[in-house]
């Protein structure tokens, strides 16, 4: 078998039996691999109502044709089960190294099953697959779990694991593996705790057989070399990191602020990319067969705020920062220090904070409650408001619910900034129309990494689209969604897109695979899979009133700057994306479209 | 149009003989060539007029990036009051007193 593994472990964890399945192609083909296959596997095996955090629910982690390969960035693994944070089907990747070494010892995936009685943790040594205790590990934290595996097994191996985050389901608990890298949102990590499932240790020494390998490096060499020199990918990622994006985000009128009140921060500039490299940045850092390198590897040297850690990106900057109202950068790093420490998605964190400043200052919650003030702005309430959270303590226990579910306790669910009950990221729509109609749309809720337009509207990548209008954005929209589903399930990094397009994708994909098919084809792949990921929505109870915008982006104008008087114009573009998606008027895709897909 | 603060001597020589500024900021690696992270200019015309000046007082690495040939360079992203200038009319944009100009090199993330 060529570019996959062809095995897949299934790990029933009631019982402790372990399987080694062959990979089922007739599924591998159409869905080529990580997210795609782990949502045809939750399709096949896993009733769309189940709640998240039974046993009844799976757990899925998978690899991609791609990974481990020569191709460019091929460091990831996709973690698939129904997330507790949404009730949608939730899927989330994550770079470093465990995905390739999973491959290298030998398999594609891991299903798991039920519910252990007790904590453990798989044990994978290439053949050697068993379950272990992990009674001692539980309560440990994600860097303390990650040491003692590896001197458990070996410096070698690689881990991932949940933190006491996951443990006490915390809906917005990452996965975490090689410490500092996050299957992020929508709260896997509660769902692997939910199954008394602390860790994944797994070492490899296999290799990975391609179908063409001469014109499989050519392909890899072609895109690598496109990486290379783009500004983008060759410069500007290795050099800031994400958080480059914070000052032309303001600028552009664009950076949500104070839980979504504002849309833009005048203490921006200090929260920036540019700031963190200055201040903080110790070097920049990449995952497995990375050419970009745009991890942060950052210390606060001094202060009340002293650490050392990872990050932040982007958008866990914004959240604890702008959202915040916060300008302390160090405040904000040791926050997002926090949530890899404990394991949960920096995202959701800020932003449920920024709701409950929200909350405080128009007193639906009183500082009695809250055991402080909490105003925006509170550099030392973000720091431990998040250390509350993940470890569900005081008010902790509230936020560690998510906002949607917090401002819903007392009565104003429309202070939560979500879709799907899944925070939004850091792009007001407002100012972003097609990221408006992207958080609307997408399968795994508020999420900016499913169809990413903020590439084209504001950053002119691959061409420059106006963000305050309309006009296409369904139609780009759609290309974004099918090809990142292409991108996520053959399993190389997103950033790569920002040089590379299609053409190069299906070139590494077909000299990998041995496959005699068109660029069209292998795209519609990913049509099917966004399609599938919709069915599993629709089967789990999600209608087009879910396909909806908090009021504050559809009714609330923004205030100053190039979009202001803007709301989001959502009808109009989700009517034509439903159109163009094949789709009736209620957002279900019509038997001809399904048809068409082979669904 | 945007509230700019001037600094003091600004404000200054504004109201003593009447000369008008525009605010530029840059970013990212922009800054390794202006040395500064904004500064404030003498109202220009057109934002041509404006870059041109620019890259005779930042030399021409800086000019190298912003200009290919007579066109803006592929590796620049200039908004004027937060609109990216393509949306505009390009070098061809009209400037107004107290704009704000920002310069960047094409960056991304997520």
């Amino acid at each position: 078998m060529f570019g996959w593994m062809g095995t897949i472990l299934r790990v029933n964890l009631t019982d402790g039996t372990i399987k080694k399945e062959p990979l089922n192609k007739n599924d591998a083909c159409p869905y080529l691999g990580a997210r795609g296959l782990g949502t045809k596997i939750m399709m096949d095996e896993v009733d769309p109502q189940v709640d998240p955090l039974s046993p009844e629910n799976k757990l899925i982690f998978m690899t991609g044709p791609l990974t481990g390969t020569a191709a460019a960035c091929p460091g990831r693994y996709e973690v698939i089960s129904k997330a507790p944070l949404t009730g949608s089907i939730g899927a989330s990747n994550s770079g470093g190294h465990f995905g390739p070494e999973l491959k290298y010892a030998g398999y594609d995936g891991i299903i798991f099953e039920g519910k252990a009685e007790k904590p453990v943790y798989l044990s994978i040594n290439n053949d050697e697959v068993s379950l272990k205790s992990a009674v001692s590990l539980w309560g440990k934290t994600v860097f303390e779990t990650t040491d003692e595996l590896l001197k458990a097994t070996s410096e070698d191996a690689r881990v991932t694991c949940i933190g006491p985050a996951g443990e006490k389901l915390v809906k917005f608990a990452t996965v975490m593996n090689d410490k500092h890298r996050a299957a992020g949102r929508s709260g896997l990590g509660a769902v692997m705790g939910s199954k008394n499932l602390k860790a994944v240790v797994v070492r490899g020494t296999k290799s990975i057989q391609v179908a063409n390998p001469e014109e499989f490096i050519k392909a890899c060499w072609d895109a690598r070399r496109k990486l290379k020199a783009h500004p983008v990918t060759g410069t500007g990622l290795g050099a800031y990191g994400t958080e480059i994006l914070v000052n032309i985000l303001n600028q552009s009128g664009a950076l949500p602020t104070r839980n979504w009140q504002e849309s833009s921060f005048e203490h921006a500039d200090e929260t920036s990319g540019e700031t963190l490299a200055a201040k903080y940045l110790v070097r920049n850092k990449g995952c497995f067969g990375c050419s970009i390198g745009c991890g942060r590897v950052t210390r606060i040297p001094d202060g009340p705020f002293k650490g050392f850690g990872e990050g932040p990106e982007y958008e866990a900057g914004w959240s604890l920062g702008a959202d915040c109202g916060v300008r302390d950068l160090a405040a904000i790093c040791k926050a997002n220090f926090i949530c890899n420490e404990l394991g949960f998605d920096p995202i959701t964190m800020g932003s449920t904070i920024a709701c409950a400043m929200e909350m405080y200052e128009k007193g639906i919650l009183a500082k009695e409650e809250l055991g402080r003030d909490l105003n925006f702005g509170d550099a030392e309430g973000i720091v431990e408001f998040t250390r509350l959270t993940g470890l569900r303590e005081g008010f902790g226990d509230k936020m560690a619910e998510g906002s949607f579910r917090l401002a819903s306790m007392y009565g104003h669910p429309e202070l939560s900034m979500t879709v799907k009950k899944q925070e939004m990221p850091a792009y007001d729509g407002r100012g972003v129309q097609g990221m408006g109609l992207e958080y609307a749309t997408s399968n795994r809720g508020g999420c900016h990494v499913r169809g990413y337009l903020t590439s084209p509207e504001i950053l002119g990548i691959p061409q420059k689209l106006d963000p305050l209008v309309t006009t296409d954005k369904a139609m780009w929209l759609k290309i974004f969604q099918d090809l990142t589903a292409v991108v996520d399930s053959a399993n190389i990094c997103l950033f790569s897109t920002f040089a590379i397009g299609l053409p190069e994708i299906s070139s590494m994909l077909r000299t990998a695979l041995g496959w005699d098919c068109t660029d069209e084809e292998i795209l519609k792949i990913g049509e099917r899979i966004w399609n599938l990921e919709k069915l599993f929505n629709l089967k789990a109870g999600f209608t087009k009133a879910d396909d909806r915008l908090p009021d504050r982006l559809l009714k609330e104008q923004v205030k100053k700057g190039p979009a202001k008087g803007k709301v989001v114009e959502l009808d109009v573009m989700l009517t034509e994306y439903y159109a163009l998606r094949g789709w009736d008027t209620e957002g279900i895709p019509t038997d001809e479209k399904l048809k068409e897909l082979s669904l | 149009m945007p509230v700019v603060k001037l600094p003091a001597a600004c404000i200054f020589v504004h109201l003593s003989v009447g000369v008008m500024f525009m605010k530029v900021m840059f970013f990212a690696y922009i800054r390794d060539y202006t040395g500064t992270k904004e500064t404030y200019y003498q109202h220009c015309q057109t934002l041509k007029e404006l870059l041109e000046k620019l890259s005779d007082q930042y030399g021409e690495k800086f000019r190298a990036k912003i200009f290919q040939g007579e066109n803006l360079g592929p590796e620049i992203i200039i908004l004027v009051n937060g609109r990216h200038v393509e949306h505009l009319a390009g070098l061809a944009t009209k400037l107004n007193e107290y704009d704000e100009i920002s310069i960047f090199p094409v960056v991304a993330g997520g």
